[in-house]
């Protein structure tokens, strides 16, 4: 062949790749360029000089010795006049959340139950309000410091300590008093807006443990790097709960149960105090580049499905508890056993436990409302009980395919009435402390005001909490075959939806097989029509 | 009669006498949580450790073991030594009394927060 010949067929070739290239990589032309939805985001969100009027160290109504909680609330509503009304009235104070239509009420104080510890018996199990937001276990007066203070301190044991060195002679025991003041006021004066910490003290232990309930909270979120989290990453954006969970009059934004999480699709632009925040209120809902394939998906997939590939990432999560399997002895006692964790997998008092690290979510259709039983609800006890479900379906334009944590449970119900039963858990007639099903299920019912039969069997369940934290590096997202896959797909029980890949619609397959090679074949002919017919310049010669 | 009077007295007696035997250690044991954790404060400002927090929790250890431990002094498992032969008697059984009260087999085992 000559040079010449050998030249024509390289260009031939290039041309061939130039024009095929993008059917393959539309991310390749912008290269070096950043995805809209990221300057959108950094716009909103840029950074905000958060800056305070007042110094709490100088102010003259927390300048005194402190004998309890009530007493510091009372000082900080002499200034914060409406603040605890407002705060009464939110979910955070009541654990209530409305009504159902059988007149159950929904929420923790109420008839609500999942399968972990299953209930908070109407305030009757006083273990649950360790995370009320009171002083210890009363539920008068609101502990302030609870969400803004930002030294660690035991206030009841301060307190009792207090008052016992207080009332002393001995003048050593009037010096620890005094250290003890000391400390106290330090802690009262040291508040802020709500950092990680103080919503994690709650939310990273829900459940009674380090990352028991979400799998998409724990302490490992208390001060992330940007690898687990990219938005609340300490090297990174920094973002403290309050960035996406804006507040009015004490009311805390992004609650997924009873009321949808994003009807409203708003832009922080618009609105920076919108009552739901989404990704979409700052990246858009067409985050990626221009033409990015991923654009394409968003109006069917949620943010959090590609962009949290896992949960529990650091820590571990329950994903299962077995309630039926409580009660062994060995040797005539309660005994517990650990899993390769260091995490309780058997305990007497409780049952089976499993526990999982990096766990892939499971997936549904969600239109950002979760619908639950509640104690006073039948239930078909043939088979699984959905506890709690997402709401959505391939119809509805509000709905995403989203990433859930499931957690399984096999859990008490009631075999004459086909009710779920809610246990007393703590406390002298706890079922934790003699293993008494039957008086600590009367208990328990009784307190939320629900009948017993006496009969008892057990029922597996399910529950589901969304995944949203954890968001994932753009390098660590989940990647286009994990779903359009035909075997192993993560998406393989989504229904609703051809997805190339994963479904096979064989007339439609072949329609498009065609049509590539139908491109292929002409791209190459046109490529070499020009080479061959007009010496690849496009212009007659002479 | 008389005999049983009498018997029932002796019984009295050796319960009286052990009574303390069962009650543990009679220190302040309020203080002494007060007093070890200032011996970690003081060893914190020295540089030795780097948290005012005491390094060994009361659950740590069952109780016959915290007495095994303050009958023979043996403290290196706490460090801050200079810390530790600072303390008097009175402030030893203070700290011994309560890591007692909250061992590991007590009613109420402890961590200090």
């Amino acid at each position: 062949m000559k040079p010449y010949n050998w030249i024509r067929l390289l260009i031939t070739g290039l041309v061939v790749m130039l024009m095929a290239g993008p059917a393959f990589s539309a991310d390749d032309a912008a290269n070096g360029e950043q995805a809209p939805g990221r300057t959108m985001a950094q716009q909103a969100t840029k950074e905000k000089k958060v800056w305070v009027t007042v110094d709490h160290a100088n102010v003259s109504a927390l300048q005194k010795k402190f004998k309890s909680g009530p007493e510091v609330t009372q000082a900080c509503l002499s200034c914060h006049s409406e603040a605890e009304k407002q705060f009464h009235k939110t979910i955070h104070w009541t654990w209530k959340a409305g009504a159902t239509e059988n007149g159950a009420v929904r929420g923790k104080a109420g008839h609500s139950l999942n399968n972990y510890c299953i209930s908070a018996n109407s305030w009757q199990d006083k273990g649950c309000l360790s995370c009320h937001p009171g002083w210890g276990n009363k539920t008068e007066s609101v502990n302030c410091l609870v969400c803004h203070g930002q030294k660690d301190i035991n206030w009841e044991e301060a307190f009792t300590d207090f008052t016992a060195f207080s009332e002393s002679d001995d003048p050593e025991e009037k010096e620890i008093a005094d250290e003890i003041s000391g400390e106290i006021q330090a802690a009262v004066v040291a508040v802020s807006r709500p950092t990680r910490k103080n919503c994690g003290s709650c939310h990273f232990y829900g459940g009674g443990g380090d990352g028991v309930k979400h799998g998409d909270l724990d302490s490992s979120l208390a001060k992330p790097n940007k690898k687990l989290d990219v938005h609340m990453g300490a090297d990174g954006q920094n973002f403290e709960c309050t960035r996406c969970h804006t507040t009015t009059m004490h009311n805390i934004a992004g609650r997924v149960y009873t009321q949808p999480a994003y009807t409203d699709r708003k832009s922080l632009i618009e609105d920076d105090l919108a009552s739901k925040i989404t990704c979409e209120s700052c990246h858009s809902a067409k985050p990626h580049k221009v033409g990015s394939k991923a654009n394409d998906h968003t109006d069917k997939v949620a943010c959090q499905s590609c962009h949290i590939p896992t949960f529990a990432r650091v820590n571990p999560t329950k994903m299962s508890w077995d309630w039926a399997q409580s009660g062994k002895l060995k040797d005539g006692k309660p005994y517990k056993t650990k899993d390769e964790f260091g995490k309780h997998d058997y305990l007497s008092i409780k049952g089976q436990m499993k526990w999982a690290k990096d766990v892939k979510p499971e997936y549904a259709w969600f239109n950002g409302s979760i619908d639950s039983l509640t104690a006073k609800d039948t239930i078909d006890p043939s088979g699984v009980v959905k506890l709690s479900h997402a709401v959505g379906s391939p119809d509805d334009p509000n709905s995403r395919i989203y990433p859930f944590k499931v957690h399984r449970g096999n859990q008490p119900y009631d075999k004459i009435n086909k009710t779920l039963l809610v246990p007393l858990l703590s406390g002298p007639k706890g079922y934790w402390n003699d293993m008494n099903w039957d008086r600590a299920l009367r208990l328990g019912n009784k307190a939320v005001g629900v009948p017993f039969s006496g009969e008892f069997g057990f029922v597996k369940t399910t529950y589901v909490y969304p995944s949203t934290h954890m968001v994932a590096p753009k390098d660590n997202v989940v990647t286009c075959t994990e779903c359009h896959i035909q075997k192993g797909s993560r998406l393989a029980e989504i229904a609703g939806v051809y997805m190339p890949g994963r479904d096979k619609f064989q007339l439609l397959d072949t329609v498009g097989w065609l049509a590539i090679l139908g491109a292929f074949f002409g791209v190459c002919l046109h490529g070499l029509g020009r080479v061959f017919t007009s010496n690849g310049n496009g212009r007659k010669e002479g | 009669m008389k005999k049983i009077v009498l018997l029932l007295t002796v019984v009295a007696f050796i319960f009286t006498g052990l009574a303390p035997v069962f009650a543990g250690p009679d220190g302040n044991k309020r203080k002494g949580k007060y007093t070890y954790r200032k011996v970690y404060k003081a060893c914190m400002a020295r540089g030795e450790v780097s948290a005012p927090k005491p390094i060994v929790n009361p659950d740590a250890h069952t109780q016959a073991e915290w007495t095994q431990i303050f009958e023979q002094k043996s403290f290196d498992e706490f460090k801050c030594a200079p810390e530790w032969e600072a303390l008097n008697d009175k402030q030893l059984l203070d700290i011994y009394t309560y890591l007692w009260s909250f061992a590991a087999d007590s009613p109420t085992p402890a961590k200090c927060k």
